[in-house]
């Protein structure tokens, strides 16, 4: 991945001095990077890689750090309130992610194929990914109210029945579902109008905008095409969706009845509810791997699209 | 190609999606600048005015202002412009580090930073506040600011440019004597100007989204951040729901401000590096 030939110290190398010179001049070269990478690595490792160390080992201890082997992990394993949350987020997941992609695929085709002044439909609906998810949480929240909400509001207008939303755990997860793909939907289109700018033009020259060709040629030459985005937001959505915490903490603390009890929710109450560090420890170690595998393949799929690096 | 007489169909269908999308904003912000005892009125049956004031009024943004709702919106905003003026200077130190300047051990160095932006701050928010609790530096800018400085991603990214900067041009520096320091402030820093916006961008809403770290991390009204002060009020029995639309707003607005201007940018750099 690294331009070998084209940084300073090969150049150095190169010219005439010769060897011991370029030794030396390389360990110069090896301060100076030191100093410049410093403040930003002392901040990773404080902020990102120690916590995962600490985690790890936290998460054979017990309450009053002992070393308790991989009781955490057993007691996980059995405990109906976790494999619970693991079904929630599970499901949550399969529903969300190819809903918000489908979404946001619609959009960027409206977008790209002929609706005029595609910049500023793009912004607009990129708009709600800037607010702040609890922000939004907020809002929605209110509408979702089933006696004074909005949203019964305008169901009664059009004389559908008015629906308990949040506080029922029937449709708790499709009330976070609706509120956290109106935030997602946007911005993920952002990444698949690229992409559809990508299929060359002459693929799809032939193809006129309306009627049975423009379905024929979308489905056989475009999305053929567009897999590799698609699966990039797909991947990358799931990493997000799979630590979704601030709905369910302003909104349904979980509930009713665990409904919503996503797993990042659980280590949150673990810790700080049933104030169960090491149980929350492991916890944490098992999402991580999970959602670092996953990130890991996003950014296998986000590397391999710059070749010329 | 399509841009024809028949754009209208496709413009007429976005138009539709976004303004669905766009109605929770129109709500918000109505209800905000509407006296509080109307936010709720016009419901059942349900009128046009839920949406078309007939009376406007900036009590719900005097109250907010009076009940001190001004210190975690200042908060909020030192820390994300705080956060993003060290994290581009960190950031492109160390970018420029892995692109412009050899030396052993590069890749190792590399493949630390990629790992870090594998781990996502979320999961390990939970620990990190436990140890930022027991060495004491809870409740300061310090503990908020912290986590956000340093980015895994504004690093990979500025570096991807970097390495599309001329080698010529820093060649051309040395032999005139320029240090390391000089090529990387005087070349790399001016000729980077859109990838440093977009480093910016996700650095600031890094900090604007977060909600679940400064909640952990404080636990005083002096160092509480805006997302944290209007969730605790929606958690009461009793809340001004005006003040909370007013608060939402003011919440909205700001981001919208910083990023829609510079949206080219933020567009060109994330879907650059991430789908070519």
């Amino acid at each position: 991945m690294a331009l070998r030939n084209s940084t300073l110290s090969q150049r150095g190398e190169q010219s005439p001095p010769g060897v011991a010179h370029a030794k030396s001049r390389k360990w110069g070269f090896a301060k100076a990077a030191f100093w410049f990478l410093f403040p930003a690595l002392i901040l990773l490792v404080l902020f990102r890689l120690a916590p995962v160390i600490e985690v790890f080992f936290d998460s054979f201890r017990g309450s009053r750090s002992q070393w308790v082997g991989l009781e955490n992990y057993w007691f996980l394993l059995g405990s109906d309130t976790f494999l619970e949350s693991i079904r929630v987020t599970l499901v949550f997941n399969l529903l969300i992610n190819p809903l918000q992609v489908v979404m946001a695929l619609v959009m960027a085709l409206l977008i790209v194929d002929g609706a005029r002044k595609p910049g500023f439909w793009q912004t607009l609906n990129l708009l709600p990914v800037v607010v702040p998810l609890a922000i939004s949480s907020i809002i929605w929240g209110i509408g979702f109210r089933p006696d004074d909400g909005i949203i019964n509001a305008i169901l009664k207008a059009v004389d559908l029945p008015g629906q308990r939303w949040l506080t029922s755990a029937d449709q708790s997860m499709m009330s976070i579902i609706i509120l956290a793909s109106w935030v997602g939907v946007g911005y993920w289109s952002l990444f698949l109008v690229a992409g559809l700018h990508q299929v060359p033009r002459d693929l799809i020259e032939a193809a006129s905008l309306d009627g049975a060709k423009y379905w024929r040629t979308l489905w056989h030459v475009r999305l053929p095409l567009m897999r590799r985005p698609l699966a990039f937001v797909l991947v990358a959505d799931t990493a997000v969706n799979l630590l979704l915490f601030a709905p369910v903490q302003i909104l349904t603390n979980g509930g009713p009845l665990d409904s919503t009890n996503l797993v990042m929710f659980d280590i949150y109450r673990n810790a700080f509810v049933f104030a169960d560090l090491p149980l929350a420890a492991a916890e944490t170690v098992l999402l991580l791997i999970v959602v670092m595998v996953i990130v890991g393949i996003q950014f296998f799929m986000l590397n391999q699209r710059n070749p010329g690096n | 190609m399509t841009k024809s007489s028949n754009a209208w169909l496709p413009t007429f269908l976005i138009a539709l999606v976004t303004t669905v999308f766009m109605m929770p904003f129109i709500w918000l912000v109505v209800s905000a600048f509407r006296p509080e005892i109307d936010i709720l009125g016009h419901l059942s049956p349900l009128t046009w005015e839920v949406i078309i004031p007939a009376r406007l009024s900036l009590e719900n943004f005097i109250g907010l202002w009076q009940d001190g709702f001004w210190l975690p919106l200042f908060n909020s905003v030192f820390v994300a412009f705080g956060t993003v003026a060290l994290g581009l200077i960190v950031n492109s130190m160390a970018a420029f580090a892995l692109s412009a300047i050899e030396f052993p051990g590069r890749g190792i160095v590399f493949a630390v930073v990629i790992v870090t932006f594998l781990i996502p701050f979320e999961a390990i928010a939970i620990p990190l506040a436990s140890t930022v609790r027991s060495v004491g530096i809870d409740n300061s800018y310090t503990a908020l600011i912290g986590p956000g400085v340093a980015n895994g991603f504004a690093i990979f990214m500025l570096r991807q440019f970097f390495l599309s900067i001329p080698k010529e041009l820093s060649e051309a520096a040395r032999i005139d004597g320029a240090s390391l320091f000089q090529i990387y402030w005087e070349i790399y820093i001016p000729l980077s100007k859109a990838p440093m916006v977009g480093a910016g961008i996700i650095i600031f809403l890094f900090q604007w989204q977060a909600y679940m770290w400064p909640l952990l991390v404080t636990n005083t009204r002096e160092y509480e951040v805006a997302p944290v002060a209007l969730a605790k009020l929606i958690g009461q029995y009793e809340y001004d729901l005006g003040q909370m639309f007013a608060g939402a707003v003011l919440l909205a607005v700001i981001p919208a401000l910083v990023v829609l201007p510079l949206q080219r940018h933020f567009t060109q750099s994330i879907a650059g590096t991430g789908v070519k």
